[in-house]
């Protein structure tokens, strides 16, 4: 079977465990089986699929469709089929964990839950592949609709509210995004892709559907600062369902830029990969920023995902530049750092998100304060929680760090030569990675200490046990993904270093040889992640052996006391919460958090300016009643009531009428 | 992939240095001592208190889990790995898919995240709090730090820590303000690094009772206090073999490494000689303030940065 087949038969399954989840509705057991087991299958195909497309060259399949104006294209080139790799393959893990974990969710419409995941997944699909831009747009609104239902799942006030928010900023991307294509379409003559690159628009015309683009792609993605949703609704929805939202959905706003500004509008002007650049900055800093100071463990992942959306713009922008400058070097290395780190943030987002998930189906709260010592009671969920916090927080040899490593690269890379501009942002962009990296650190090892180490702070987390299986088995698989897509880095940055060069229309760069990763001939420098990964484990038998021999030889370790404090009782309250342990950097970077409190007045304006506009609307709805229908209902009236004058109900008055008739009928005939 | 002799020569130095680094960090004391004018303990002081530490039983608070146990063993493993890509006794590094700064500086993170990990699995209150500020100081520390490096790198072309360390040497990098300015600013931010007054924040025995070491005891506490010791030697060899790489070895030969070895020595104990004499000549800074004296760092980097631009 082709690529394409694949797809289209992944499709099926998708719509067809929507649909048996919603038929299936009365029985719990059942929906959540249908939905899970095809959802699994499904992905399982589609992930097949995808990664069989990005090596391939770009297929395209017709499907017709009812529009005259709008064929219905699928096309699978390899930037579409790395989209539809990670889509599928953390629908596939999440499919497999929901089928334990919407349990929790009995008897609140679980059916109606596998029909929206699914159908999310199944238009996440058609929108990374259709070829047309009004289809684009259907399955674009689709996908926004079926995430809005599942954000607003739990029916409380904090989802209703944060589901009204996410639909506002949704719908005013997608018409910002409606604007872009028409400009191109305008000058294209068509809907189709493929005439929207054969004839692009004037180069201003180009920039102005660039930008709008960006805007409409940016809230999609959550670029500060059109992030206002993001940290409210990826919360709300239930725990695989975030994790396809922060882990893939967010990664459309991404592939929306790369595919308007370099696939469609050919990525000819410099400035726009710096502004991607710029944004891309500030949401890495400010994102991880606000992430600290968070309590709610998955608003905090959910901020971390602005930040991840952050250093992948750092990467595509940094390509941009380096195709708009002819620097086919700092082009592929930029994209491809970029995908890199899409894929990475992907899996371990997704991985964090269903770590999170299980931490809450245990404790019943998104309240970090109130998790603690769950390291002991759920060690799978624990140890995978851990790997896809070293990973997000870019420890070498995993995988963040490989593709992080490749942004800095081609940061690198693209200051050494080239305009002004680019020699001037790309080192400072590079800094502000590195206090991202270092203040990720700072925040996952707040998340995972305050969640897992230590002592339990409640009840319910003393009581924690290990989540059931099909959680477990999700986790683990993603937790596996961070580590072979670190250590095998040198086999698979190839891959992606020859779709972007594909997708930039360029020749491909050599940024692997062997088992050692390479900036291609930029950087002159090496990595090797298996080199680091085998060193760090032999070396470590070092200090272990010192430990074992003593321990051997003396007495094996024993479990003390309470901790000290000075002579005073501890007790629960004096060890570090989640607020004390990031109460420095808010002290530090008290600048920043203020940045955050004015972006929230701006917030509430904006909400204030939208309920005024409601209220005008409803005010100047009536216009049309008191200026059109009201006085035609009022003439119609005042007629009625002067032919009412006519009907006095006297016999002898009709038959006078009926005489005059005749006579005027009469006359009219002999005239 | 490194050759034999390669690996060969980083094993070698990287073994030297872990077993040099309690010489080191007693030395310091006798330079402490002979400043407060006190007799103060020999210079093997710290071997001694290692071995008596790992005699001793090792004693775990109830709440203590996965983290606090592996972290003295994932800490020590973490500098050796560093130490190995680092050029110390040659110019170039020995291992080359080690010596990428980048790499450098997130494997000291791989190392920080461990060690305050441990302080909060701990349980323990002066643990935690020791966690977070040696998290803060990093964030601090590391933009500056890469900028430094970052702009010496762009004067160099290379991002391999070998490869700066030879155009140093041979006096290649055409802005030479530049080069210094991020010389001054990667020294001060190394200085930092070392966790010495004043910036003794997160191990400060007196205000935090050692931070995330205040649970640790026998062979556990014993493996703790050698990594930090190796870590101001790794530290200190990474500034050396940057900026100052005058007389490392630049063929593989014996006495070459001998010379280069003789030289690193000497360079360590210049270098190490100065942090003494500041770490004891000054009072500790309020930990609130730090990032003022963060913010110099950061200053200077940019300043060499901006040299840079300007061709200086």
């Amino acid at each position: 079977m082709s690529a394409t087949d694949l797809l289209l038969l992944s499709l099926a399954l998708f719509s067809l465990g929507g649909v048996a989840g919603l038929l299936l509705r009365a029985n719990d057991r059942a929906a959540i089986g249908a939905a899970g087991f095809a959802g699994a299958a499904g992905g399982a195909v589609g992930l097949v699929a995808g990664l069989l497309a990005l090596t391939a060259p770009a297929a395209t399949v017709d499907l017709g469709g009812p529009f005259p104006f709008a064929r219905l294209l699928l096309r699978l080139d390899p930037l579409s089929g790395l989209m539809v790799a990670v889509i599928c393959g953390l629908a596939l893990v999440a499919s497999i964990y929901s089928l334990a974990y919407v349990r929790e969710y009995a008897g609140r419409g679980v059916g109606a839950m596998g029909f929206f995941t699914l159908s999310f997944v199944a238009s996440m699909v058609m929108v990374v592949t259709c070829d047309d831009a009004f289809w684009f747009i259907v399955f674009f609104e689709m996908m926004s609709l079926a995430s809005y239902f599942l954000v607003i799942f739990d029916q409380n006030e904090e989802a209703v509210s944060a589901g009204f928010l996410y639909f506002l900023v949704a719908h005013a991307g997608s018409v910002a995004i409606m604007a872009a294509f028409f400009l191109m379409a305008n000058a294209a003559g068509s809907f189709e892709f493929a005439d929207f690159r054969a004839h692009r628009p004037s180069e201003l015309v180009a920039s102005i559907a660039f930008v709008l683009a960006l805007l409409g792609f940016g809230a999609k993605a959550g670029m500060i600062p059109l992030h206002i949703w993001l940290p409210r609704a990826h919360p709300a929805a239930p725990s695989h369902a975030s994790a396809l939202m922060s882990g893939v959905m967010i990664k459309i706003g991404i592939f929306g830029v790369v595919k308007v500004g370099i696939d469609l509008l050919g990525g000819t002007v410099a400035w726009w990969g710096l502004l991607v650049l710029a944004l891309g900055a500030i949401s890495s800093v400010l994102g991880v920023i606000y992430a600290l100071a968070e309590h709610d463990i998955k608003k905090l992942l959910a901020y971390h995902s602005v930040e991840n959306i952050g250093i992948i713009m750092l990467g595509v922008g940094t390509g941009m530049i380096g195709l708009a400058e002819g620097r086919p070097l700092v082009a592929v290395l930029g994209l491809m750092a970029g995908l890199y780190h899409l894929v990475n943030h992907a899996v371990f987002k997704g991985l964090l998100f269903l770590g999170a998930g299980s931490v809450i189906y245990r404790v019943h709260t998104k309240d970090m304060e109130e998790m603690g010592g769950l390291g002991r009671t759920m060690p799978w969920t624990s140890m995978s929680f851990l790997i896809g916090a070293l990973a997000i927080s870019a420890i070498p040899p995993l995988n963040g760090f490989v593709s992080e490593w490749y942004t800095y690269q081609s940061l690198f890379v693209a200051a050494l030569d080239g305009t002004f501009a680019v020699r001037f942002a790309t080192p400072i962009a590079a800094t502000l990675l590195a206090l991202t990296g270092a203040l990720a650190v700072m925040c996952f090892v707040k998340a995972y200490g305050v969640v897992f180490s230590g002592a339990p702070r409640s009840r319910h987390a003393a009581e924690a046990t290990e989540v059931p299986a099909p959680m477990v088995i999700g986790m683990v698989l993603l937790a596996a993904a961070c580590v072979v897509l670190g250590l095998a880095a040198p086999a698979i940055a190839p891959v992606l270093a020859s779709a972007a060069a594909a997708t930039l229309g360029l020749s491909t760069v050599t940024v692997a040889d062997g088992a050692l990763l390479m900036p291609g001939d930029g950087g002159h420098t090496v990595l090797s992640t298996p080199l680091v990964a085998l060193l760090l484990i032999g070396l470590a038998t070092l200090p272990a052996l010192i430990a074992s021999i003593s321990s051997v030889a003396r007495r094996a370790p024993r479990r003390g006391e309470a901790p000290w404090a000075c002579g005073y009782v501890p007790d629960g309250h004096m060890t570090v919460s989640a607020g004390s342990f990031a109460q420095p950097i808010r002290m530090f970077f008290a600048p920043l958090y203020a940045v955050r409190r004015s972006v929230a007045a701006v917030d509430r304006a904006i909400e204030a300016r939208f309920d005024g506009f409601v209220a005008a609307c409803r005010r100047n709805e009536t216009i049309f009643d008191t200026r059109l229908v009201e006085p035609v209902v009022d003439a119609a009236v005042r007629i009625g009531r002067r032919a009412q004058v006519l009907q006095s109900g006297d016999l002898r008055i009709y038959c006078l009428y009926i005489v005059a008739a005749l006579v005027a009928l009469l006359l009219v005939t002999l005239h | 992939m490194p050759s034999f002799a390669q690996l060969l020569v980083a094993l070698v130095q990287v073994l030297l240095l872990a077993a040099a680094a309690p010489l080191a960090s007693g030395c310091l004391r006798v330079l402490r001592a002979k400043m407060h004018t006190r007799h103060g303990p020999g210079v093997l002081q710290d071997y001694r208190d290692l071995v008596k530490l790992l005699k001793r039983q090792d004693v775990r608070p109830p709440a203590a889990g996965f983290a606090f146990r592996v972290m003295p063993i994932v800490m020590p493993a973490t500098l050796l790995v560093i130490g190995m890509g680092l050029p110390i006794l040659t110019r170039a590094t020995p291992i080359a898919a080690l010596g990428d700064l980048i790499t450098t500086i997130y494997l000291f993170a791989l190392a920080r995240f461990f060690f305050a990990l441990s302080g909060l699995d701990s349980g323990s209150s002066f643990a935690g709090i020791g966690a977070s500020r040696e998290l803060t100081l990093g964030v601090l520390v590391e933009p500056a730090m890469l900028l430094a490096l970052f702009t010496v790198a762009l004067l160099v072309g290379s991002t391999n820590l070998g490869d700066i360390g030879t155009a140093v040497a041979a006096g290649r990098p055409q802005a030479i303000a530049a080069t210094l300015l991020a010389g001054i600013a990667f020294a001060f931010t190394c200085y930092i690094e070392l966790g010495k007054l004043p910036y003794d924040m997160a191990e400060a025995e007196q205000e935090l009772q050692e931070g995330p070491l205040t649970e640790y005891s026998g062979p556990s506490l014993a493996l703790v206090k050698w990594s930090l010791s190796l870590k101001q030697l790794v530290v200190v060899a990474w500034f050396v073999g940057t900026f100052v790489p005058f007389g490392s070895a630049t063929e593989t030969t014996f006495s070459a490494l001998a010379i280069g070895l003789l030289a690193f020595v000497v360079k360590v104990a210049v270098t190490l000689f100065a942090v003494g004499v500041v770490e004891n000549s000054v009072a500790r800074a309020r930990f609130r303030l730090t990032s003022r004296h963060t913010w110099l760092g950061l200053g200077i980097a940019s300043l060499a940065f901006v040299f840079h631009l300007a061709g200086l």
